[in-house]
């Protein structure tokens, strides 16, 4: 009892002192010393760049609370791929629509992030030089203006929120309930924010932060959406609109879209900073380093980085050719459609439907090899899609059906598929491939192609011990070409447009001038084949305004449903075409359901629970 | 023994666990049907949806609730009072966001009336050999939005639309008078037809009756 009341008569003379309560906290930083350290402000940076949202990527992630979306298996949900991985995801080929909550992106939790460090770094970051401000803001700037243009090419206009919305705990909240802005005035936003930055970014030559044309990319790209939204909207029978704005942009704002974005486009092209990827002579390899390569890659403008051993994904694990999968499990889950390796030309320019059947129908083309079908076809296709009787990462790909056989009593074809893969037919030669395709199995081609962009092509990188760093992608020249090209002609200045278009279609294995007749199609039918995959194909039907005529829900389309192409080998001994191969087009078989896009999808619904928080936010139409 | 022991308390927590903190599923139903001058409206099955909203909860989201392809809907819910209303832009009508209450007590039965841009009538369908022809009369109900197809729909099943057809064609005719719409069959077999209209800018269609055709 003695000793407490020492102790205690010790407590209170010490605690006396001055500022003894007054401590800096061992376990938190304060603002001040955040705010005025260069490493841990790009601490903080690091994080706001990885929230940066994607309508696919190469991750899984869905984080409503923090921001982020990555959804990589949406690649499957169009008409450039199909499901045919693990069967449990098999709805992807069953959507009898498209949800109207579908692309949904509600990330005010980044914005308000991005908004509390601008303020925070103008208020506290007292030792920072000028020039560390000026570009640490400019990157929080740049992050903000890109993630309004997700916002908006998803959801139409929607609150303009620049600054912190604190609550003064007077009990009532209307000076935080901001309506929507209108669809122009975010686009105008990012459009006047590159403008301001663009000079103060820095980071030149980095391609995983924004430096100066990155900030242009992003304009370029916004700026083309906004004066196709305006020009085609006002096209349709009836225009998508609201009457305040919110959704719509009228016809006569077009032009000058058209004109930032081909000004923004030029400058990053006449700058030299970039040139497209020519490192391999061979065209079509050289198409899948051009995305794919980090060494030297002078195209690239803007990545999301991976770095193993620890900054990592398992895309290869999930989506490498089922044959030469390295780990027990997984692969073949994108799987690319009959119809996108249709949409890439033959080099002399002709339509690249695949010969597969004789011009009166009566019979099939023979070929001697399986992968003949192909030859002449634009390089991309190689680089973006492992077809039959390719090779990749030096391995052979072992890709047929089965076989057909031939019938004398029937006078035709049995037609013979084997129940597994890598199995032998009767004959002792190949039956059906280790890589399929096949019509029922999980995590094999359904469709007969493989994908091939993004995929490592490094040792071990498909198995979920090692795993894959190849990067993803948000800006690269070729893009650039074909923005320049859409703005260049829909402005009346064909001339520059063929000339960009034929500069992206000569590295494509194309000869000079390629094109000499451009048209919308021709335009819209390069981005499909250049960009494939890179998270452009449903934004730009999408504004374009041909979603709802192209997915039109009518298993009778040639475009809404995905087609398969099925290699067979020919048995008919004593004829010239025994042990040829022919080829067979079909839906496929696991695929049941059109693609259906209303015209309620061009604009997602705003969730339920936001518009009952915020009286003032109205929906978007058909919702 | 020891084995009776637990089949015996399993049952008795089985019993017992079903009783507590389990409310009553609904049992009261809603029917209606989508009319216009009291006849119901056919539309595509699974597309067109009305909507009940009710007010006192914490949660506040709709029920969905959707229209049958003959114009029909129902919806089993508890007691209550709730707001019955269009959902906006789906249909093939004009878009009203006025409300109708519904008070839900036992069975109810409730129509809603809607302003559609065209409506079908007379509809027949006439089959000789793999020929099909259909004869409607579209008749247009307001002048907002201008008609961009007439179409004829054929289908394995009694579920005909845009979405479930095998075969459709399409015309953009003078509707001033009567319409018809040839189509070659398959084969000459039975199936099922439909026409509906399509109004610019409007996702949904108006369909007459499905008709058996043999």
């Amino acid at each position: 009892m003695k000793k407490f009341s020492i102790i205690f008569l010790f407590l209170l003379t010490t605690s006396c002192m001055k500022d003894w309560l007054d401590r800096e906290p061992r376990t938190i930083l304060s603002d001040q010393q955040v705010w005025n350290d260069p490493k841990q402000i790009v601490a903080l940076l690091a994080n706001f760049y990885d929230r940066l949202p994607s309508g696919s990527g190469l991750v899984d992630v869905n984080d409503g609370a923090d921001g982020r979306l990555f959804q990589w298996r949406d690649m499957a949900n169009l008409d450039d791929a199909m499901w045919s991985g693990q069967s449990n995801e098999d709805g992807r080929n069953n959507m009898t629509s498209y949800n109207y909550s579908s692309w949904y992106l509600w990330n005010y939790t980044f914005i308000r992030d991005l908004n509390l460090a601008l303020e925070n770094i103008a208020t506290y970051g007292v030792n920072l030089t000028d020039s560390q401000k000026k570009q640490y803001s400019a990157e929080l700037r740049f992050l903000r203006a890109f993630n309004y243009f997700e916002l908006v090419k998803r959801m139409g206009g929607v609150p303009l929120i620049t600054s912190q919305l604190i609550y003064d705990y007077s009990g009532n909240v209307s000076n935080l309930q901001q309506p929507r802005a209108k669809e122009s005035a975010i686009y105008d936003f990012i459009a006047s924010e590159v403008d301001a930055i663009r000079n103060d970014l820095g980071n030149d030559g980095s391609v995983s932060r924004a430096n100066k044309y990155t900030a242009l990319a992003l304009k370029s790209r916004a700026m083309l959406y906004a004066a196709s939204i305006a020009k085609y909207n006002s096209l349709m029978a009836a225009p998508i609109s609201t009457p305040g704005g919110e959704v719509g942009i009228p016809a006569s704002m077009a032009n000058n879209y058209y004109q930032q974005s081909l000004a923004a486009s030029q400058e990053i092209i006449n700058s030299g900073a970039y040139t497209l990827y020519r490192n391999n002579p061979d065209a079509g390899e050289n198409f899948f380093e051009a995305v794919t390569k980090k060494a030297s890659n002078k195209e690239v403008i803007f990545v999301k980085d991976y770095l193993l051993p620890t900054r990592k994904h398992v895309f290869s694990y999930d989506n490498i050719a089922r044959g030469i999968r390295e780990d027990n499990l997984g692969s073949s889950s994108v799987t690319p459609s009959l119809n996108l390796v249709e949409s890439y030309e033959y080099l002399d320019g002709t339509n690249g439907a695949l010969k597969i059947r004789t011009a009166d129908n009566t019979d099939f083309i023979y070929y001697d090899k399986v992968q003949d079908i192909f030859a002449n076809k634009d390089a991309r296709l190689y680089g973006t899609v492992i077809y039959p009787g390719t090779t990749f990462k030096g391995l052979p790909l072992s890709i047929q059906a089965g076989v057909m056989v031939w019938n004398d009593s029937r006078n035709a074809y049995d037609v013979v598929e084997g129940s597994d893969l890598g199995t032998t037919y009767t004959d002792g030669k190949l039956l059906t491939g280790t890589s399929g395709p096949h019509r029922s199995i999980q995590e094999v081609s359904n469709t007969g192609f493989y994908l091939k962009k993004f995929i490592d092509p490094n040792d071990k990188t498909s198995t979920r011990g090692v795993q894959s760093d190849v990067w993803w992608v948000w800006f690269r020249l070729g893009e650039v070409y074909l923005n320049a090209t859409e703005a260049a002609f829909e402005l009346g200045q064909t001339g520059t447009a063929l000339n960009y278009i034929n500069t992206l279609r000569e590295r494509a294995g194309f000869p000079a001038n390629s094109v000499t007749l451009l048209t919308t199609e021709r335009i819209r039918n390069e981005r499909r084949v250049e960009l494939a995959f890179e998270d452009h194909r449903l934004w730009d039907m999408k504004r374009w305004r041909i979603a709802d005529k192209v997915w039109n829900g009518s298993s009778a389309s040639a475009d809404a449903m995905v087609y398969a192409l099925y290699p067979y080998r020919v048995i008919r001994p004593g004829n010239v075409h025994d042990g040829k191969y022919v080829f067979v087009k079909m839906v496929a078989t696991r695929f049941r359901a059109p693609r259906f896009f209303q015209l309620g999808n061009y604009y997602t619904a705003i969730d339920q629970s936001v518009l009952n928080n915020n009286p003032k936010i109205i929906k978007n139409p058909f919702h | 023994m020891m084995r009776n022991l637990i089949i015996a308390s399993l049952l008795l927590v089985l019993v017992a666990g079903c009783k507590k903190d389990n409310y009553e599923k609904p049992k009261s139903t809603l029917t209606g049907r989508v009319v216009y001058d009291k006849n119901a409206l056919g539309v595509r099955s699974n597309g067109v949806q009305v909507e009940l909203w009710q007010h006192g909860y914490a949660l506040f989201s709709k029920i969905p609730v959707y229209v049958g392809q003959d114009g029909a809907f129902s919806a089993i819910l508890f007691n209550g009072d709730y707001k019955l209303v269009l959902r906006q832009g789906n249909g093939p009508w004009l878009d009203n966001a006025d409300s109708v209450d519904v008070r839900v007590n036992g069975s109810t039965s409730v129509d809603v009336t809607v302003k559609p841009y065209f409506i079908i009538s007379n509809a027949s369908f006439a089959k000789s050999g793999t020929q099909l022809t259909a004869t409607v009369t579209v008749q247009q109900i307001n002048n907002n939005l201008p008609l961009e197809s007439v179409n004829l729909y054929i289908g394995n099943t009694n579920i005909v639309d845009q979405v479930n057809n095998i075969r459709s064609v399409s015309a953009t005719p003078d509707i001033s008078g009567v319409v018809n719409l040839q189509m070659t069959l398959p084969a000459d077999a039975a199936y099922f037809a439909r026409v509906g209209v399509k109004t610019a800018g409007v996702a949904e269609q108006v369909y007459s009756a499905v008709q058996e055709v043999k």
